[in-house]
């Protein structure tokens, strides 16, 4: 043997989920913002992963709308995904895609099938509207993956007409919904919330000194995510409506 | 949001003033831009926001750092502290010179050192450095991977994020990274400061010379998802060493850690017992008798004592594995230099680090009338005293020679240092 013989680190691999809303809603430039945001920040997700000896960042893209696809069917390095335009049309199909979501988080049969271990996922869900298939079904089903459970989310509201209360539910917490109104702000969030979720995502979780309670990664992107759009116009994180989640019986 | 704009002026304390040229990088706390000050570019690293729960106080430390100095040469120091302006405030700072790459490029393989002798010559200026940092009575805080920038032709360190260096026994308010933390600093158990300070240190040692994480073996493999609260038993309170000796659970599997299965063996003894005993019971939850800098620094040079070339091959090979770890043969030892407990081999063809720099002061060749003669040059500038096995005395100066041969004492000035070697 050689003593210079050497072979990269093993490092766990940190998935990064967009889910895109692709319905007739986001017709115009609501799509055009979302297909240029996307391919912006995809040299920068790549450069975080360059030297990152934590993790390797891989990119998984859904798109949905009357159904939902995956770009590429397996998890890809960003140096590696291309995002292809996409065009808007048809409904939006968000129980489908929960359920679709669901089976992929899946060491055996999904995506999460990386031999070093993976770190906890995260999941960015994008949409200007309200779900028209069965979203509490398909959610119920996504809520039982243990991946999901321990995954770091956010969602991105475009729009006034985006249903607020869904979205939350699919973060488990408003404070993770972040609302944009025109699309300057929409590019620049979601370039904030990819790089800050990649980020606090794909290294060693934070340890806090001296015996307080510890700092979930999911309040950290919160955190850094909220500091960084501070004062942005057209930006809006949480709500005010109540945190609180209504039963399906009403 | 707190993002300067090209051509934004900052206030530094001095009264100077910085201009933003450029941005060089961003990342989780802040940004790094490239910065005019009097004319000579600089870095200026850039809060996106308060860095800590205590601002004032982290604000007031970075000042008094900055008015102290570098505690060490490797030390990427902040130089001049920013008025606290426009939301925020930021420190200047030294830019990194070409050549230098994250240790986290070497990690992934992307970077590799070209030989032994510059791995070693890394892992000396690390304790180096952080023996001078604890010296001065500061503490790092949070050390790990992203700290550090290495060249891989030299070895040189440099360091970087100095700003969460605080007296010892004060805390920063920084959280650090779970791999990297000491288990008693994951577990909430203690406040970082110096003795969790050469924890890390020695995980960051274990890193740049077996190149796999210490405590990440078969059963950290096991967990598929690695969640916050995982992290904190892996790092914290179920911590357990690769290379334990009684307990084999979180050994190192084929395939996965294939760098450590091959250079923990190859490796001098020294290091492998020096690093059981810091990562295993009782030591491990013992953070006060921790090994200081001073004896990783001797464990350290007694590693490079053992590097030599092959006689044969040319190749890096230790003296301790007897055959020559790339083309087999049986290397033959038959005088060495000894100074104090240290043993250095005298085969031809090997430098001679007597100080810990990575300069070599002698090295050892054949003369070309008798391959099988041996002798040794003087490389430093200082000449060296020589005393015969019958009392005399020679001067060696720079360049010259002295023969290998049994008995000859030497006397050395590196430095202001006097060193004394005798050929046995």
């Amino acid at each position: 043997m050689s003593l210079l013989d050497v072979e990269a680190v093993p490092r766990r691999t940190m998935t990064l989920f967009l889910l895109a809303d692709v319905s007739g809603s986001m017709r115009g430039s609501k799509i055009g913002a979302v297909n240029d945001a996307i391919r912006n920040v995809l040299p920068i997700v790549n450069d975080i992963n360059d030297s990152n000896a934590d993790a390797e960042i891989k990119i998984a893209a859904m798109t949905f709308s009357s159904g939902c696809n995956w770009v590429y069917n397996e998890p890809k390095i960003a140096a590696d995904f291309d995002w292809p335009d996409q065009t808007a049309g048809g409904v939006t199909d968000l129980g489908e895609a929960c359920v679709e979501l669901a089976n992929k988080l899946s060491k055996s049969h999904g995506f999460m099938t990386s031999g070093s271990g993976s770190f906890a996922p995260v999941l960015i869900l994008l949409s200007d509207g309200g779900p028209t298939d069965d979203f509490n079904g398909g959610l119920d089903k996504l809520k039982q993956n243990n991946w999901y459970k321990a995954a770091i989310k956010v969602a991105i509201a475009i729009g006034d007409d985006a249903d607020l209360e869904v979205l939350a539910k699919f973060t488990g917490n408003i404070e993770s919904v972040i609302q944009v109104h025109d699309v300057e702000s929409l590019k620049k969030v979601i370039r904030c919330v990819v790089v800050t979720s990649s980020q606090v995502g794909s290294k060693s979780s934070s340890t806090t000194a001296g015996g307080a309670e510890p700092a979930t990664k999911q309040d950290e992107t919160n955190k850094a995510i909220a500091q960084q759009l501070q004062g942005a116009d057209n930006v809006q994180i949480g709500t005010e409506a109540a945190n609180v989640s209504m039963d399906d019986n009403w | 949001m707190s993002e300067l704009k090209i051509g934004a002026t900052v206030h530094l304390t001095n009264g100077m003033t910085a201009t933003v040229k450029k941005l060089l990088g961003e990342g989780g706390q802040g940004y790094v831009y490239l910065v005019s000050v009097n004319g000579k570019d600089m870095a200026l690293k850039w809060y996106k926001s308060a860095p800590s729960s205590s601002p004032d106080k982290f604000y007031k430390n970075l000042r008094k750092n900055a008015d102290d100095g570098a505690p060490a040469p490797m030390f990427i120091w902040p130089e001049y502290v920013t008025q606290y302006e426009q939301g925020s405030f930021g420190y200047i700072m030294k830019l990194r010179p070409e050549g230098y790459y994250e240790f986290g490029q070497f990690l992934i393989a992307r970077q590799r050192f070209v030989n032994v002798g510059a791995l070693l010559t890394t892992a000396i200026e690390i304790c180096e450095a952080y023996k001078a940092l604890h010296a001065k009575g500061l503490s790092y805080q949070d050390l790990n991977d992203g700290n550090f920038f290495i060249n891989p032709k030299t070895g040189h360190v440099l360091i970087c994020d100095n700003d969460n260096a605080f007296p010892n026994g004060e805390k920063s308010g920084i959280l650090g990274k779970a791999r990297y933390m000491a288990p008693e600093v994951v577990t909430g158990q203690r406040m970082p400061d110096a003795y969790t300070d050469k924890f890390s240190m020695s995980l960051i040692l274990f890193l740049v010379i077996y190149m796999n994480h210490p405590f990440e073996g078969a059963k950290v493999l096991g967990h598929p998802c690695m969640t916050e609260e995982w992290e904190r038993k892996c790092y914290g309170s179920e911590i357990l060493f690769i290379a334990n000796p009684q307990d084999k659970s979180n050994g190192p599997v084929k395939g996965v850690h294939n760098n450590v299965i091959a250079r923990w063996p190859a490796f001098p003894a020294a290091l492998r017992d020096a690093f059981v005993r810091e990562f295993t019971a009782p030591i491990l939850q013992s953070p006060t008798k921790r090994l200081t800098e001073q004896q990783w620094l001797d464990i350290l040079t007694a590693v490079r004592d053992d590097l030599i070339r092959c006689p044969y091959c040319g190749k890096e090979t230790f003296v301790s594995q007897t055959k020559c770890m790339e083309c087999g043969k049986t290397i033959q030892v038959n005088n060495v230099l000894v100074i104090d407990k240290r043993k250095l081999a005298l085969t031809d063809g090997n430098m001679l680090f007597i100080d810990r720099d990575d300069t070599p002061d002698m090295r050892v060749v054949h003369t070309a009338q008798n391959p099988n003669m041996l002798v040794i040059q003087n490389l430093m500038s200082n000449e060296i005293e020589v005393q015969t096995t019958q009392g005399q005395i020679r001067i060696v100066k720079t360049n010259e020679y002295l023969p290998v041969k049994l008995g000859l004492q030497l006397k050395l000035k590196i430095r202001g240092y006097q060193y004394i070697a005798k050929i046995q």
